[in-house]
């Protein structure tokens, strides 16, 4: 359990002028340009921003799939060169393997470490049963919740022991309800291990409710527009997503987003053109009118 | 989080049920259930697959009595039942053919070739499109002469295969080989070209390298599939056979059913008919059951 339960909080993650473009037919595209980004050994930091604005790109060079155009990403100040267990990675389609167990799917990276099969068998039991799965370590992952899924590809994540766990909106195909447990179960894994966490999201709630702090990108290109540290207290409660400093937090950030969302949109949707959703149809149904 | 209402909860459910009494419908009944019970248990959760069996018999003595009546009658309506023997008299050829040893190595002698060709196309192709598909330059040497090969139906590679090999044994064992080998090569391809690459680099961030990556993503990944290629390769394996045993054979089914046109022993032509449907059934079933046990994560769909 020792290398589960580190002392020492780690993983100090830095991504300085990072920009990353690919080739088109028209043309290098920029997808990210100009980024710096740092989370802190044990911080848990939160990207937002509109969907399409890179923050999936700028997650899959920490992890280590995508390398930098320009710019620079490092680890505890080690240059990160490509996939590696200590960055440990949870995906929004569970991505466990099928034809593995949940407890083979929990066992895979000590296999991949070379751990005996009875030490492995023990530490996957022992992190089953903190995330409350212990009853289905014999189960086929097709057979679960779609929570469940990802509880398991969160503890999957965590049992090499990584630096820094990497999330892209792992929560993005549960109900609202799931989401919620699953937020407080990750906050829970979170605090106990001391690790650093870097969580991409659409969900400004979510957000707000886990970090410590929140970097919201613009539309792509993607940059940092901007770095809002939440000083919400921990532990934090669902109740906390009613307090008046937890919704001048949400407004600030809506309110940066909507525009980059407006922005990514081309432009197509203004202020102006939204007014159209009210124009009075004095008593006519849309058929009518149309 | 919820755990309080959870505790409260049971604490006002509890009197609730001790209020209803000594009757509980929750408390299995003391004595198990009798056999009848059981029985009829048993009979409300497998009626749908009794039925289906009901039906399959059924409808397999209608074959046989429409097959029956065909041909003690004679009919002719365009097709001419004249000459076609009846079931009764395939019986009989039957009865005395399993006695025969001659019959019986024509049947073991067709296995085997299949056994051969069969296992040498699996052993051959499934790794061959494992690598070609992991491979990119691999695959781009081999597919394209695949491609022009895979469309020559495998009967009519028999002259060539009899010019390539010395003794018609292995010319056979060859048509059957190259007639399991390119849906056994095609489907493993396929499978690969379908590995989730979410997959791969899930395992990619808990440590795995490459031959890992090939051993416990890939290689399982295309299983459902490469088992598709071993169920069609296995069918068209019986199919080249026969071709090519009637075409060239000494022994072998196909043999002994050509032979017993060319010798007007009509009943045999139906036995070795029925046979080679047996065989060809059989061992699909075999494969479709080592599927089942090298995947056990699909069987409880």
């Amino acid at each position: 359990m020792s290398e589960i339960l580190p002392s020492e909080p780690k993983g100090h993650i830095e991504v300085k002028n990072f920009s990353l473009s690919y080739d088109s037919i028209e043309g290098p595209v920029q997808a990210v340009t100009d980024t710096q980004i740092h989370v802190k050994p044990g911080e848990f930091v939160s990207i937002v921003g509109p969907s399409g604005c890179g923050k999936s790109t700028l997650l899959n060079a920490v992890a280590g799939f995508l390398k930098p155009t320009t710019g620079i990403v490092t680890v505890d100040g080690e240059r990160v060169n490509g996939p590696s267990a200590e960055r440990g990675m949870v995906f929004q389609q569970y991505s466990l393997f099928p034809w593995k167990t949940v407890r083979e799917n929990v066992e895979f990276g000590l296999k991949m470490r070379g751990m005996p099969r009875s030490q492995r068998e023990r530490a996957a039991r022992t992190l089953l049963g903190l995330a409350g799965l212990e009853a289905f370590e014999k189960h086929y992952p097709e057979k679960l919740s779609g929570g469940m899924k990802q509880r398991v590809g969160i503890v999957r994540a965590l049992a090499t022991g990584p630096k820094v766990l990497l999330l892209d909106e792992p929560f993005g195909a549960l109900d609202a309800q799931t989401r919620v447990i699953m937020q407080q179960i990750l906050t829970n894994m979170w605090q106990r291990l001391k690790i650093s966490v870097l969580f991409v999201t659409h969900d400004i709630d979510e957000a707000i409710f886990l970090s410590d702090r929140v970097y919201c990108m613009t539309a792509r290109p993607g940059s940092i527009k901007a770095e809002i540290p939440i000083p919400l207290e921990r532990p934090r409660q669902q109740s906390m997503m009613m307090s008046s400093e937890f919704l001048a937090l949400r407004r600030g950030l809506m309110s940066l987003i909507r525009e980059e969302s407006l922005k990514a949109m081309g432009g197509e949707i203004n202020d102006m053109g939204m007014q159209g959703l009210s124009i009075e149809l004095h008593g006519h149904s849309l058929a009518d009118v149309i | 989080m919820s755990s309080p209402a959870l505790v409260r909860h049971t604490e006002d459910s509890m009197p609730a049920i001790a209020d209803a009494g000594p009757v509980s419908a929750v408390t299995p009944p003391a004595t198990p259930p009798s056999f009848g019970t059981l029985a009829l248990r048993w009979y409300r959760l497998n009626r749908e697959s009794l039925r289906a069996i009901a039906i399959g018999i059924i409808s397999l003595l209608a074959f046989l009595l429409v097959w029956h009546l065909l041909t003690t009658y004679r009919v002719v309506f365009f097709v001419r039942f004249t000459n076609v023997p009846s079931p009764l008299a395939v019986h009989a050829s039957f009865t005395k053919a399993i006695h025969d040893p001659k019959f019986l190595l024509h049947i073991v002698l067709s296995c085997r070739r299949i056994l051969i060709g069969f296992s040498l196309a699996a052993i051959v192709g499934v790794p061959l499109g494992l690598i070609m598909g992991r491979f990119k330059l691999m695959h781009e040497i081999i597919f394209p002469v695949a491609e022009v090969l895979r469309p020559i139906p495998a009967i009519a590679w028999v002259p060539m295969a009899i010019m390539l090999w010395p003794t018609n044994e292995q010319s056979i064992v060859f048509i059957t080989f190259l007639g399991s080998f390119f849906p056994i090569l095609v489907n493993t391809l396929h499978g690969m070209s379908l590995v989730d690459p979410v997959l791969v680099r899930a395992a990619q961030c808990l440590g795995a390298r490459e031959r890992s990556i090939f051993r416990e993503v890939y290689f399982p990944a295309s299983l459902p599939h490469i088992f598709t290629g071993l169920t069609v390769g296995m069918g068209v394996a019986w199919v080249s056979l026969i071709a090519a045993e009637m075409i060239s054979g000494q022994y072998g089914i196909g043999y002994f059913t050509w032979e017993a046109y060319s010798l007007v022993q009509y009943p045999d032509i139906a036995l070795g008919m029925i046979a080679i449907g047996v065989l060809g059934l059989g061992s699909s079933v075999l494969i479709r059951g080592a599927g089942r046990l090298v995947m056990p994560w699909r069987s409880t769909r």
